[in-house]
């Protein structure tokens, strides 16, 4: 146990100065680099004085390494800043904070989808390697990584949406009325939580062609993945074992090596983890799906410059505290990892 | 058959490059065909974007489309008598306004205007079986349409002037198809030269030389490895603004830490190899030793890394333009018309978000195919089997 503490200790450590690089690129991309992100918020033709106002209230006015430390400062107070467009001064850290629980919806069930499709196929392919079915899903695994997710998710539409009239083709819910009560944000749960059947109805059906467009967009490099490590587990000495002691081969293949093919899988879910957040941006605005990666679609149109920095920086923090999280569940699996 | 094949393989060294070629299928099996089909496909794309000016039969930004509903200006439409049948514009006689774009456009559409002074009633006309239709001005078309209940337009976007239907302004999709080629080509290789232009030196150096430079310059690149690319991208877009060069270097950022790392694991294991060791021991400079022992062995990676980057930025090239950062309108560019397209999905118009959606898929897939099978056919010691 010992240990393990120890590198969870170093482990939290090294998430520090992945932060900062994250978080310094995103200063370097909005403040170093060309371009006037206030010039481009307002209309053309507003009087100087006015922008200058707006570059001062945001800091914007005084020297970059100045700029860079308020900048850090304000990251940890959790301070993002106030928008400036379309409604001046709004809080965006409370604006990201109202998008995030739709994103996290989408991804949670993306990754349901993803698990069992990917880690299915996957194993089913090593199970019969070399067949065709073998060649078709390592096939299935590069053709659907070259379609664009967004694509994927406009001719689900096309065909479930319009042609067929199933599924809705935008948006979480019906109306806003329909929604249940806010507990954790998730329309799902939420309606589960008080019963809103009718609710929990509309919010499924709203959610199933987001969840499938993104999760079989993952679901290729899933199949992959297990398809190569269960090749490896099925190797070892104790499927042998298995098959020697006469087990039936389908639960040799399926219970006994896949359990053992999963704990690097699991590590890989992590790695995939920006994977997700970038295909659920272009999901959600296919889908108008009023996540945080739509909200950053929208914001960028309006040149919403501290919404656009405060964003990109909680997808950072996303990203290093995901991976933060799956190399200490990697680590309580696996006491070998613990070095 | 085969053990024929397989006894003339050791007997003779084919010497054509097609013989050879053709060899290697039974050598390598699957990965073989998958790099084939990759090479076939990209050998069609090239040869597309060299010809585009011959093969695509129109302008791709100009509107020349069929009778099909348009927003914006200047366009026109068909409207014909509800129990007429007509659903193609060819070959129709067609009522027009003397000299309007509608009297211009007709001909090019295959029908014969017939053209009358503005105070008259086109409809009237038709019905009184001077011409088949009335061809006016998208503008007018709602207002008459309300006067005139009897006539409707006929929605035909397709035909055998337009073998892939006209987009949302009328142009012809195949044209745009063809000349995006062009465009997302060479956002794609040029974004990718980019970040290999600095990925690769620096992962060189890196990885040669070691100490505190390599150890930040990997912190750096394992950390914008981690991030999103897509939203890398986006954010650098959103300041850059739009244009080939400037959406190349807002994909090409998000891409310099996977030459980085490759390169650098590469020269790190061979590093360690024994003919390194030779040529430094026979009293090779350090940079004879990188650029002559060390380098080269490193190029066959890096063109599987190649391969499979312009295929990423080709789909990154495309999400940027679906969220509205592509190439400045009206170049054509496969991930913007889908996101033009996307309006007109709920009347049920499949052809316009179709075809761009399939062509990216395409491409992205033939540098995928190529990159993997190289990849496997470079590099079989990295192929878990």
């Amino acid at each position: 146990m010992r240990s393990l503490g120890r590198y969870l200790l170093m482990r939290t450590l090294l998430t520090i100065p992945m932060i900062f690089v994250l978080v310094t690129m995103v200063f370097i991309i909005l403040r170093v680099m060309p371009g006037d992100p206030v010039k481009a918020s307002i209309r053309p033709g507003a009087p100087q004085e006015y922008i200058d106002e707006i570059r001062h209230s945001l800091g914007l006015d005084k020297p970059l390494y100045v700029q860079y430390g308020e900048y850090l400062w304000d990251l940890l107070h959790f301070d993002l800043g106030t928008t400036l467009s379309p409604v001046r001064g709004q809080s965006v850290a409370e604006q990201i904070w109202q998008h995030f629980p739709a994103t996290l919806e989408l991804s949670l069930a993306a990754m349901l989808v993803t698990a069992v499709v990917g880690i299915g196929l996957g194993a089913y392919a090593a199970h019969h390697r070399r067949s065709l079915a073998d060649y078709s899903l390592r096939l299935y695994g590069i053709v659907i990584y070259s379609i664009p997710v967004f694509w994927l998710g406009l001719m689900f539409q096309l065909v479930f949406g319009v042609w067929l009239g199933w599924l809705p083709i935008a948006g979480r819910i019906s109306s806003l009325s329909a929604a249940p009560e806010h507990i954790t944000g998730l329309y799902t749960v939420d309606s589960i939580l008080t019963h809103n059947w009718p609710a929990l109805k509309d919010s499924v059906l709203h959610l199933i062609m987001p969840a499938m467009t993104l999760g079989l967009y993952l679901s290729g490099v899933f199949v992959r993945l297990t398809r190569s490590n269960m090749l490896q587990v099925l190797k070892m000495d104790f499927v042998t074992a298995a098959r020697a002691r006469g087990i039936p081969e389908r639960t040799v293949v399926y219970r006994h090596a896949l359990k053992n093919a999963l704990i690097p899988i699991i590590t890989m879910l992590g790695l995939q983890f920006a994977l997700l957040l970038a295909g659920a941006v272009l999901t959600e605005s296919t889908f108008s799906w009023p996540g945080l990666g739509r909200f950053l679609v929208e914001r960028i149109t309006y040149r919403d410059f501290p919404s656009i920095q405060g964003t990109v920086v909680v997808f950072a923090l996303l990203v290093a505290s995901v991976s933060l999280l799956v190399d200490i569940l990697y680590a309580w699996i696996d006491p070998r990892i613990r070095y | 058959m085969k053990t024929n094949q397989k006894t003339k393989k050791l007997a003779e060294e084919p010497t054509s490059l097609l013989g050879r070629l053709l060899r290697g299928a039974s050598w390598y099996g699957a990965e073989w065909y998958w790099t084939a089909t990759g090479a076939v496909i990209l050998a069609i794309i090239i040869l597309v974007t060299i010809f585009a000016p011959v093969l695509s039969p129109y302008d791709p930004i100009v509107t020349v489309g069929g009778p099909f509903e348009r927003p914006g200006g200047g366009q026109v439409v068909l409207l014909a008598p509800k129990d007429s049948g007509i659903t193609s514009p060819e070959g129709l006689k067609v009522a027009v306004y003397y000299n309007t774009t509608a009297s211009v456009v007709a001909e090019d559409y295959g029908m014969t205007p017939r053209p009358y002074q503005v105070d008259k009633d086109l409809f009237e006309k038709v019905r009184a079986g001077e011409a088949q239709a009335v061809l006016i001005s998208a503008r007018d078309a709602a207002e008459a349409l309300q006067k005139n209940p009897d006539f409707v337009q006929v929605g035909e976007p397709f035909g055998p002037r337009f073998w892939l239907g006209t987009d949302n302004l009328g142009r012809d999709i195949l044209s745009r198809l063809i000349w995006g080629a062009r465009a997302v080509l060479a956002v794609a290789i040029l974004s990718a030269l980019f970040s290999a232009a600095v990925g690769i030196p620096l992962g060189l150096l890196s990885g040669f030389f070691g100490g505190w430079m390599d150890r930040i310059l990997s912190l750096v690149m394992d950390s914008i490895y981690s991030f999103p690319g897509l939203i890398l991208a986006i954010a650098v877009a959103a300041m850059l603004g739009t244009g080939v060069i400037n959406i190349a270097i807002a994909i090409s950022v998000v891409y310099i830490p996977t030459y980085f790392r490759m390169t650098r694991s590469q020269v790190l294991s061979i590093k360690e190899e024994l003919y390194v060791e030779a040529a430094r021991a026979l009293g090779a400079k350090q940079r004879e030793i990188l650029g002559m022992y060390i380098f080269p062995n490193v190029v066959p990676t890096l063109v599987v890394v190649f391969s499979l980057n312009v295929a990423d930025a080709i789909l990154t090239e495309a999400g940027l333009a679906f969220l509205g950062l592509g190439l400045q309108p009206p170049t054509p560019d496969w991930g913007f018309d889908l996101n033009k397209g996307k309006a007109y999905l709920p009347r049920g118009y499949w052809w316009p978000i179709t075809f761009p959606g399939l062509m990216i898929t395409l491409v992205a897939l033939g540098f995928s195919l190529l990159g993997e099978g190289l990849g496997e056919i470079l590099n079989p010691r990295l192929t878990e089997e």
